[in-house]
């Protein structure tokens, strides 16, 4: 899905800005927690999730997306038995570091093909990093706290972006030509919304809309 | 050997239907009413050699934990902020369906840990039998001698003599004794980890301590519904986390064990003394990295009528100790080991053992060995092998080899 590979005629055209907004309908709710009928107590409470962050993505990217460039550093902190962010979207080899800092131990975690990772149990104030370095969805967990997920999206170019708290999101110095522009969000079931968007050999601005129901 | 074949060729087949299990199956709850209700669910499918003999794995529901096919929905509904109701309902065997846990937790003080729960509720004696709900935190497929292992004792029947008692020895799975209830029954273990006593618990934890209470019907080694002999039982434990990964816990229990019909009907000879379950425990876990190492001690006391000669002159004690630990050798893989014994007091007889002080019932120990992988994040499949030593009974050694598949959402 995140793998990509150039499309088009790149040249030194004025490069243009795709932007819009992201309506997601699912209503937010707190990350559900498995009834933990064993413990003693109450878990303490958490912010409610937010679902509604979307990535919004070229399916194709220009040649130019894949220089090479400095490596990236990313971060994913785990604050009050939570991932944050939620949706972490990186290009293919970032380093990220996931802090701890709760006061009990966390063990971040992933199964998933595109990155296998176990960081183990660290204490508060502790970080550990992984490189990603492969395209593709990764879905973090935490071993100790059944209710702690994430993602992060790894993507072969640079042509993508996590929505803002009103669901915004910009695409810039995108080179002129035709590109399928792209919407992942966890709520999505099945296909995910596509368009096909162009920018002119003159560059300018771009909009492009969704709604994920 | 063949139980061996069986549980290899199991593993294989699990593993290639695996991609098919990992599209369809749910990762987490699911939730109703707002998120108000939150509902999950567990199945466990265990399968390994027969122990029809030697009974070493058989619980108090007798059933064979390694052979064991368990489903369990579990549920949350949040009233209020403070204030929600939990619930496990599980089946075993195909069985009917049995309420483990159905309980209020309330949490007077908003800005107060302290938590109050009533009903059938999680025991705060130990550490396993409360992690024993989640089918994730037992590394291996079988469970503690202390929790499990069916003593030759009963609540509901009593040794006329130390001579009765001991040739009960080893006998747990099925024991009879003159007094009381005629029928051939399993005995107790320590504590059970398959019933839940029924009650009202505090709870208050602190980054650093945390300490509990707790009112029962029935005892650590006998769970009860209902009262049936208008003694309650107070337990309790507290714990302490010196530092990053370690907590140790210490514990303490005391409670009528014999039911209430037993001691009505022969009131006469016992009279009015309290025969109760008194026991204690230490509890320990460090976890670091990819290490989880847990410990437990438990000393159990019953004291039972002194009704004929030769006499059970003391109360009769057991003790239990057992290390495990869980080392995840890559993402999906984890091997664990647990070993475990249980030791009994000595009791004098008289025909019984030619009058040689012997241990009222066998001293047992166990090794399991164990691997497990994790197919998704929320399916697993664990293997091991098992030993056990009895030092009496019919089958003194015996070798179980187990797989079992657990999935929960």
């Amino acid at each position: 899905m995140l793998a990509c590979w150039p499309a088009g005629v790149v040249g030194r055209a004025a490069a243009g800005t795709i932007r819009g907004r992201v309506e997601v309908k699912t209503p937010i709710v707190a990350e559900a927690e498995r009834p933990d009928v064993g413990a003693l107590g109450m878990s303490s409470i958490r912010e409610p999730l937010d679902r509604r962050r979307s990535v919004v993505y070229l399916e194709t990217a220009p040649r130019a997306a894949f220089d090479a460039r400095e490596e990236p550093h990313a971060r994913m902190d785990q604050r009050n038995e939570t991932f944050v962010p939620h949706v972490l979207a990186i290009v293919a080899g970032t380093t990220v570091d996931f802090p701890n800092d709760d006061r009990t131990y966390h063990n971040v975690f992933s199964l998933s093909k595109a990155k296998s990772f176990d960081l183990g149990r660290y204490a508060t104030g502790k970080s550990k990093s992984v490189r990603f370095d492969h395209p593709g969805i990764v879905r973090v967990f935490c071993d100790i706290h059944s209710h702690m997920s994430a993602f992060i999206l790894v993507f072969a170019h640079r042509y993508f972006a996590v929505t803002d708290d009103e669901g915004r999101y910009r695409l810039e110095n995108v080179p002129p030509g035709s590109y399928t522009l792209t919407v992942w969000n966890e709520t999505i079931r099945g296909d995910a919304p596509k368009r096909v968007v162009t920018i002119p050999e003159g560059g300018g601005d771009v909009d492009a809309d969704f709604t994920i129901r | 050997m063949r139980g061996f074949r069986a549980v290899a060729a199991g593993v294989l087949w699990l593993s290639a239907v695996r991609p098919t299990l990992a599209q369809t199956l749910p990762q987490g709850p699911a939730e109703f009413a707002g998120g108000a209700v939150t509902v999950s669910g567990s199945v466990s499918v265990s399968f390994g050699s027969h122990d029809e003999l030697a009974f070493f794995n058989y619980t108090d529901y007798e059933h064979n934990a390694l052979r064991l096919v368990r489903i369990a929905v579990a549920g949350t509904w949040r009233i209020a902020p403070r204030l929600a109701v939990l619930t496990e309902l599980r089946s075993e065997d195909g069985e009917q369906v049995v309420p483990y846990a159905l309980y209020l937790r309330v949490r007077p003080f908003a800005h107060v840990p302290f938590d109050v729960q009533a009903g059938r509720i999680p025991p705060v004696f130990g550490a396993f039998a409360r992690r024993s709900y989640r089918i994730d935190d037992n590394p291996l497929i079988g469970y503690p001698l202390a929790y499990q292992y069916l003593t030759s004792i009963r609540p509901d029947a009593i040794p006329g003599s130390a001579d009765d008692l001991l040739l009960m020895r080893a006998r747990g799975w099925r024991a009879s004794y003159p007094v009381g209830s005629e029928d051939a029954q399993p005995g107790v273990p320590l504590v059970s980890a398959y019933r839940w006593d029924t009650g009202i618990e505090g709870n208050f934890a602190s980054d650093r301590y945390d300490a509990a209470a707790s009112v029962t019907t029935g005892t650590l080694s006998s769970p009860r519904t209902r009262d049936d002999n208008s003694r309650p039982q107070v337990a309790a434990r507290i714990g302490w986390k010196p530092a990053f990964g370690l907590v140790i816990g210490a514990s303490a229990s005391h409670g009528e064990f014999l039911n209430g019909a037993l001691e009505d009907r022969y009131r006469d000879v016992l009279g009015d003394h309290s025969y109760g379950q008194t026991a204690f425990g230490f509890d320990g876990e460090y976890s670091r990295d990819h290490w989880i190492v847990r410990t437990e001690w438990i000393n159990s006391r019953w004291t039972l009528p002194r009704l004929g000669v030769p006499l059970i002159q003391q109360p009769l004690t057991a003790t239990s100790a057992y290390v495990e630990g869980r080392y995840r050798v890559s993402p999906r893989w984890y091997v664990a080991a647990r070993a475990d014994t249980l030791t009994f007091s000595r009791v004098r007889g008289d025909r019984v053992f030619a009058g040689v002080p012997t241990t009222w019932d066998a001293p047992v120990k166990r090794l399991e060995l164990g691997a497990g992988v994790y197919l998704q994040r929320n399916l697993t499949l664990r293997v091991s092998v098992q030993p056990n030593w009895r030092d009496g009974g019919r089958v003194r050694h015996r070798t179980f080899t187990s797989a079992q598949l657990a999935y929960w959402f």
